[in-house]
């Protein structure tokens, strides 16, 4: 008989010890795989919501985020500069404003307003009606604030700036709805509308009309983010020119480190249970099975054979459960995500557990490694168990 | 003469306990030759099991030497000590020691499969293991469903599994009833008749009595063999 036949035997000899026994691991594992996707789930999703937008290099005034520092004040100038580099397809201003709406008859509702040059692409997915035109007059809004405004595409509605406190009121301008859109950085709480960049400039009686936030970049066919980055500093050494991975990167090292040293962290402390459990239940199993294991040996099983046979158990135990640990893990990744997103600042597109072929392979790793590091000891128990003396106790016991 | 098959000279085994050591056996020595059946009787704690265990190789001698077919078992690594128990001696205990989770038929299989024996022999040889101590009927039965007579069968049966060149067993009959030690004594018998070497260690003096060499031991020494010298 097989080592793993035999070992497999051993474990069905006590199925209920044996289904906790995987149903704890199962438990565990699907911690550690749920604390691997977190670990990198932000930076994941992050980045995959800055590449769905199609702009692969995001340029601003200063080294600060985009939309948190300064204005790159001749930005119509410096888009079609940029656009003027070999390595990019398109350059496009992008400004971000606060703004209030209105329908006929009804209640201001305060909004975020994007203004996006008329050349661009766009940064989100219509839903219903038609895309933004590059013509100005038309707004596109997301979901929300069509629900509260009451309206659909082809209706028009009233826009003017927000202002601060106390600031003299500007004219309201009216736009036709062209679409209602999906925004990849909307939270749940969020109203979004997205114009051209001149109506922005129009509803916020903007003084400098070609400002804008940041130059959202797509690198031309056959030039990577990294190339494109490098002949725009070049171009315009008083910019800052970030790739989408350079951008995430400095996420990752600020804003989402908490996540990753929280996962750091629980991930050390299940993969530490995760070896006591299996310790402890395989060296309860030896115990249990001194006597056996002596009789074995007397009747000339080696010592490598006995190593193997408990070896393999504990490969069974930690494969089975680490294999019932994925779907667990996977729904409760599902639920936790759903807990998080329902915070009202995180973005409905943002997820924090995100799985990835990565992940897998670590849970993997680790839970194949912290078994064999957990069947140390009890093979050691065993491998060293005196024959003659364990069965002259039993025979006295 | 003939070479035996196992031979014990000066066999001497100490334990260390906390009050000190404690002499298990002193200066044994002993020839079992081929087809011998040696009874070794005596009180308890008088270093029968002792003597047992350093003739099956699964302990070592404090001092003296021990021959397994001519091999100089002390010189042999763990690893070859286990291949020599695993074909060259058979052990029977006292308690079975039958692996809970497999069947009669599987606990006859297991040191054969061990050994590498291929499957169609091994089937054979086990059907015909089970049949000489008439289980065939209860080849599918684990250990949990035979009694203790039956168990001590199965035992019996795997221990001539990969034809030993040495049977030991150890108070084979002490967890039985009168009726089913005599019927496993039978069953010893049958099987030294056969041509197989046992070393039977035992209270049971009916069992003792059907050896054709019986040893009896005292405080760790051989005291006296009742039917010859002590060889």
């Amino acid at each position: 008989m097989r080592a793993f036949a035999f070992a497999w035997r051993s474990l069905a000899r006590q199925p209920a010890r044996t289904v906790l026994a995987l149903l704890g691991i199962a438990a565990v594992g699907a911690l550690l795989f749920d604390m691997l996707l977190l670990s990198r789930g932000l930076v994941v999703s992050f980045s995959e919501l800055l590449e769905e937008t199609g702009f692969d290099v995001r340029v601003t005034a200063t080294d600060s985020m985009p939309v948190t520092g300064p204005m790159i004040l001749d930005a119509a100038a410096a888009a079609r500069a940029l656009e003027g580099l070999p390595e990019v397809e398109q350059a496009s201003p992008l400004r971000v404003a606060r703004a209030e709406a209105r329908v006929e008859g009804g209640e201001p509702i305060e909004l975020t307003l994007m203004g996006l040059g008329s050349n661009s692409r766009d940064l989100w997915t219509v839903v219903a009606g038609a895309p933004l035109p590059s013509e100005t007059g038309w707004v596109v809004i997301n979901d929300r604030l069509a629900r509260e405004l009451a309206v659909a595409p082809g209706d028009t509605l009233s826009l003017w700036d927000a202002g601060a406190p106390g600031s003299v009121a500007t004219p309201a301008i009216d736009l036709r709805v062209a679409g209602i859109a999906e925004f990849a950085f909307d939270t749940r709480l969020e109203r979004t509308a997205a114009v051209r960049l001149s109506d922005l400039s129009a509803v916020c009686a903007l003084e400098r009309a070609v400002a804008a936030d940041v130059l959202l970049v797509a690198s031309a066919a056959g030039s990577g983010p990294e190339q494109t980055v490098e002949a725009i500093r070049r171009l315009r050494p008083d910019l800052h020119a970030f790739s989408n991975v350079q951008l995430v990167n400095r996420f990752r090292a600020h804003d989402f480190s908490y996540f990753r040293q929280i996962s750091v962290v629980l991930t050390t402390v299940t993969l530490s249970f995760a070896f006591l459990l299996i310790t402890s239940l395989l060296t309860v199993s030896v115990n249990q099975r001194f006597a056996e294991v002596a009789a074995l040996r007397a009747i000339g099983f080696s010592r490598a054979r006995v190593v193997a046979d408990l070896f393999c158990q504990s490969v069974l135990l930690v494969g089975g459960g680490g294999l019932v640990a994925i779907p667990l893990g996977a729904a409760l990744a599902v639920w936790l995500d759903g807990i998080l997103k329902s915070m009202a600042h995180i973005p409905v597109n943002l997820h924090f557990f995100v799985f990835q072929p990565r992940a897998l392979v670590l849970h993997v790793a680790l839970l194949g490694l912290v078994g064999m590091l957990a069947a140390l000891y009890p093979i050691y128990l065993a491998a060293r168990l005196p024959i003659a003396a364990t069965l002259r106790n039993e025979v006295v016991s | 003469m003939s070479r035996p098959i196992v031979e014990a000279r000066g066999l001497v085994k100490f334990f260390p306990m906390r009050a000190g050591p404690v002499t298990a056996l002193n200066d044994v020595s002993l020839r079992v030759e081929a087809g011998d059946y040696v009874a070794i009787a005596g009180p308890s704690g008088c270093g029968k099991s002792t003597l047992l265990h350093l003739l099956g190789c699964v302990e070592t001698p404090t001092a003296g030497s021990l021959y397994f077919d001519g091999r100089d078992v002390a010189a042999l690594p763990d690893s070859e000590r286990s291949r020599l128990r695993l074909l060259g001696i058979g052990f029977v205990f006292q308690r079975f020691f039958l692996l809970p989770m497999l069947t009669a038929w599987e606990n006859v299989e297991l040191p054969q499969a061990e050994a590498g024996v291929a499957a169609r022999p091994r089937r054979r040889r086990t059907a015909e293991l089970l049949d000489y101590v008439g289980l065939s009927a209860r080849a599918q039965h684990r250990p949990a469903q035979l009694s203790g007579g039956e168990m001590q069968r199965v035992a019996i049966a795997r221990a001539l599994a990969n034809r030993p060149r040495l049977l030991l067993a150890d108070e084979p009959t002490g967890e039985l009833d009168a009726a089913t030690g005599e019927q496993i004594a039978d069953l010893l018998d049958r099987v030294n008749a056969d041509g197989n070497s046992l070393v039977v260690v035992t209270h049971n003096a009916g069992l003792a009595a059907r050896a054709t060499r019986r040893i009896t031991m005292r405080d760790g020494r051989l005291a006296e063999a009742a039917t010859g010298v002590i060889r």
